[in-house]
């Protein structure tokens, strides 16, 4: 606004001071006189002071959709070169007519300082469409007021057309990253000044979680933007952050609003003076305007939400979009049994950090832990929401021990960097000491033994060590090593009985041989001595007598003559089973042989005793044997 | 005599010699698994079945790939195949029974008679070929024994050896009964795993006839006979039915 214009508003308000008080007070009702079925039209009252305690008419045969909606116009008049400021109070009734026929409205009243005023009944005309019958959406001009002393105009508009005022919906960015947080913003175009901008239907985000960024009973902020040529004073009147919950195509409804717009009239008045002229005929005077009440409706908006990549998700991921950061913090690391240990996680940052509703921390099996306590640090701006999430763990250590807390991951996809990242805290040791005990006795009273707590079930580990392949289907069982392996041992052992056998078969032919030839050579060596005795040799005889005798034993038994002596040879004997007689036999005649040899007398009888006792003893045997 | 050793021992040692080439596969396939790779890990362990070797241990290890995969049939497929190699094994044995919670078919087995239990599981204590090589380990010591009756004069020792012959004649006898009946089990595919996701078992080999009960994949079967495409099969508590072979693997 021009220094000018501030100077003239100064001046104008000084007047009105004491003119506003002087004026009559007016209460009037207007509407159409004469209405199709099925339109909409409004039904007005204005007054010229302020008024409490309006009460509407009773309102029968049409359908009420919307009022009284009351608004303050402060507006300045010019008549013959006078000014006067005064204010008017419009009570706005939006009624469509249902049924044909003329119908009266009653008096509405209100009441001003103490007094009540009433307006004039008006009477409709209601009748069927006769093809002349006018568009609901187009502006219905009314009686004319004072000119408006809102904001400041644009010049040039005729009629409230759909150009003059209308919504629309922008979004920052239309093909998000599922999580991504986007802002969309409802901006209200106008040519012509507006009132009274109440939202029928806020838009619903299916697919998505919101978070209004403007406060409510915030002022609009506008700035002025040209289009195509013509200049509008543009008003963001709503701004949601949107995070896309799942990903494909999402459509956003329109939003829906209602406004009162004020639109010109074109008829001048003229004052005659130049000086005044110029300045009423300046727009912002010199119109009469109307109040058009009008529905608007944004577009509606489609957004192609990408999902997320796939490949290098973390397992641990939740869904957390945004850039952020993170905190642990363990207020102790050393305590007794029983007593409460807190862990607090923290997430900072920006993204749809709302949605972080958990944190992936197990404690150990043997704490008692509790929910977390949640706290949120939420920061709207206008470009989105940041700030901070909170999870505060609370756990009771129930028995004393060494623990480990698990590093606490938080994975979330960064946009910046446009990958994921995991974020771990350090693993906390925890030592936790027994206290004075008496509380653990309290709390466990009865049972000192627990049972194992299993704390999830899974099937065993591969086998890691070498493996033993073998061709599919081949057996040991059945194959030829198999068979061998059998085969081999038998045909070793066969051979090596075999061979034992031979073996001793060839050793008992021997055994066999001296045995049978045992007698001849006992007697060819008996014969030697009966030569020797014949030749009266002693020595010689003796020796032979000896030598057939001890000879005859060890071949006719199986007994080496090593083993043989004059100790040893009953034992022998009796082994071989021989009789005793004959053993007492040989044993006496081995006896007299060695006696004999030293003994004094006569030494051819002795001899020829000895002789014949040998010959004796040996065919006593033979027949024995036989 | 010399050549024929030759022979012999080379032919012991080819099984082995073969599948020489092929730790590596398996321990990258390991490698995979304890990374949590299990397609990886699948595909190499596959690749070293396709060549045309098997063993117990790497049917376990595809078993646990199918269940960390979530396969929860496959699994049970090559655990029982697993099992068939290598019967007695506590690990194949725990994952298979745990895989089998997992499936929808639950099935009350009816008891068999003791002593046919007992044989059984006796049977299924060792592996075929470990049954094979402990008859031929006996059967060589009864020749030892033997031996000792034979050629030794001290009649202490023709005595010991002379019943521990005898008792480990028998005992190897056993052996080799025991390693020829699982042997059987394992010629002869008389189970298989349902694959199907649900199939509806028939009283007769005919689409028509009457519906009888339904299974689902996971559930082992006693294959029975074969009529072209249809297979008689007994279930664990003892109903038997008609059922296509296209809803069967063979374990």
């Amino acid at each position: 606004m021009s220094i000018k214009g501030i100077t003239v508003l100064l001046v104008l308000t000084f007047f009105t001071r004491w003119s506003g008080s002087a004026q009559d007070i007016e209460f009037t009702g207007t509407a159409k006189p004469e209405v199709v079925i099925g339109e909409t039209f409004t039904l007005t009252y204005t007054m010229n002071a302020q008024g409490q305690q309006f009460k509407g008419p009773a309102i029968n045969n049409f359908n009420l959709l919307s009022g009284p909606n009351t608004s303050t116009t402060s507006s300045i008049r010019s008549v013959n070169g006078r000014t006067s400021m005064s204010i008017i109070y419009t009570f706005v009734y939006l009624i469509q007519a249902v049924k044909e026929g003329t119908f009266e409205i009653p008096k509405a009243s209100v009441t001003v300082d103490h007094k009540v005023y009433q307006s004039n009944s008006l009477t409709i005309k209601v009748v069927r469409n006769s093809g002349g019958g006018q568009s609901q959406n187009q502006p219905q001009v009314q009686n004319s007021y004072p000119p408006s002393g809102g904001s400041r105009q644009n010049p040039g508009s005729v009629q409230a057309g759909s150009n003059d005022v209308f919504l629309k919906a922008f979004i920052s960015n239309a093909s998000p990253l599922q999580g991504e947080g986007i802002v969309i913003t409802y901006k209200i175009y106008t040519k012509v000044p507006i009132q009274q901008i109440t939202i029928n239907k806020i838009s619903s985000f299916p697919g998505f979680w919101s978070q209004s960024l403007s406060k409510e009973n915030e002022k609009f902020t506008q700035y002025n933007q040209t289009i195509d040529g013509q200049q509008y004073v543009v008003a963001d009147i709503r701004k949601i952050a949107l995070f896309p919950l799942k990903s494909g195509k999402l459509i956003v409804d329109p939003l829906e609003v209602q406004c009162v717009a004020q639109i010109k009239r074109q008829s001048k008045q003229k004052t005659g003076d130049p000086f005044f002229d110029d300045f009423f005929n300046d727009p912002f005077f010199n119109n009469s305007m109307a109040s058009v009440e009008k529905s608007l409706k944004s577009n509606p908006v489609i957004i192609n939400v990408r999902p997320l990549p796939t490949n290098d998700k973390p397992s641990d991921f939740s869904g957390a979009v945004g850039v952020f950061s993170f905190k642990t913090e363990l207020d102790k690391t050393r305590l007794n049994a029983n007593e409460p240990l807190n862990l607090k996680c923290t997430v900072t940052g920006e993204g749809n950090i709302q949605l972080i509703d958990k944190m992936n921390v197990t404690f150990p099996p043997d704490f008692d832990s509790y929910d977390p306590k949640v706290t949120s640090d939420i920061k709207t701006t206008a470009n989105g929401i940041s700030g901070s999430q909170t999870f505060e763990y609370l756990v009771i250590p129930r028995k004393p021990g060494k623990f480990s807390i698990k590093p606490i991951t938080f994975s979330y996809y960064d946009l910046t960097k446009k990958k994921y990242i995991s974020l771990a805290s350090p693993e906390y040791s925890i030592e936790v000491d027994k206290g004075n005990g008496e509380q653990s006795v309290v709390t466990y009273s009865g049972q000192a033994k627990e049972d194992i707590k299993y704390i999830g079930s899974d099937i065993h580990f591969i086998k890691n060590q070498p493996m033993q392949l073998h061709l599919t289907g081949s057996l040991f069982f059945g194959s030829l090593p198999f068979y061998l392996l059998i085969l081999i041992p038998l045909l070793l052992f066969i051979l090596l009985v075999a061979y034992w056998k031979q073996q001793v078969a060839r050793h008992s032919n021997a055994t066999l041989m001296r045995n049978k030839k045992a007698t001849k050579v006992a007697k060819r060596r008996l014969k030697k001595a009966h030569d020797s005795l014949k030749a009266n040799k002693e020595e010689v005889f003796y020796e032979d007598i000896s030598q057939a005798l001890w000879g005859y034993l060890s071949d006719k038994f199986s007994i080496p003559l090593s083993e043989l002596s004059m100790d040893s040879v009953s034992e022998a004997l009796i082994n071989k089973n021989v009789r005793e007689e004959i053993i007492d036999q040989f044993k006496s005649t081995l006896n007299n042989t060695e006696f004999a040899r030293f003994a004094p007398g006569e030494k051819s009888m002795m001899m020829e005793k000895i002789y014949n006792e040998a010959l004796n003893v040996i065919s006593n045997n033979e027949r024995e044997l036989r | 005599m010399k050549k024929f050793f030759v022979i012999f021992s080379f032919s012991l040692l080819t099984v082995n010699l073969f599948a020489m080439d092929y730790p590596l596969t398996i321990t990258k396939a390991n490698k995979a698994y304890t990374d949590g790779l299990y397609t990886n890990a699948l595909e190499l362990y596959r690749q070293v079945l396709k060549d045309g070797y098997e063993s117990a241990d790497l049917y376990y290890n595809i078993g646990n790939v199918y269940y960390k995969m979530n396969d929860f049939t496959s699994a049970i497929l090559f655990y029982e195949r697993a099992k068939k190699l290598n019967p007695g094994n506590e690990d194949i044995e725990y994952n298979l029974k745990v895989a089998n919670s997992k499936i929808a078919d639950k099935i009350e087995p009816i008891p068999d008679m003791f002593y046919r239990r007992w044989y059984a599981s006796l049977t299924r204590q060792f592996s075929v070929d470990a049954w094979a090589k402990a008859g031929i380990i006996g059967f060589a010591l009864t020749l030892v024994l033997v031996a000792f009756y034979v050629i030794s004069r001290i009649l202490f020792i023709r005595k010991l050896g002379f019943w521990l012959g005898i008792i480990l004649f028998f005992l190897s006898v056993f052996c080799f009964l025991f390693a020829y009946q699982n042997f059987r089990n394992l010629r002869n595919q008389t189970e298989a795993i349902i694959f199907a996701p649900t199939v509806t078992i028939k009283s007769s080999p005919d689409d028509k006839s009457i519906d009888l009960f339904v299974l689902h994949e996971g559930t082992k079967v006693q294959l029975l006979d074969q009529i072209g495409i249809w297979f008689e099969i007994k279930i664990a508590n003892g109903s038997i039915g008609w059922l296509p072979s296209s809803s069967l693997e063979r374990i």
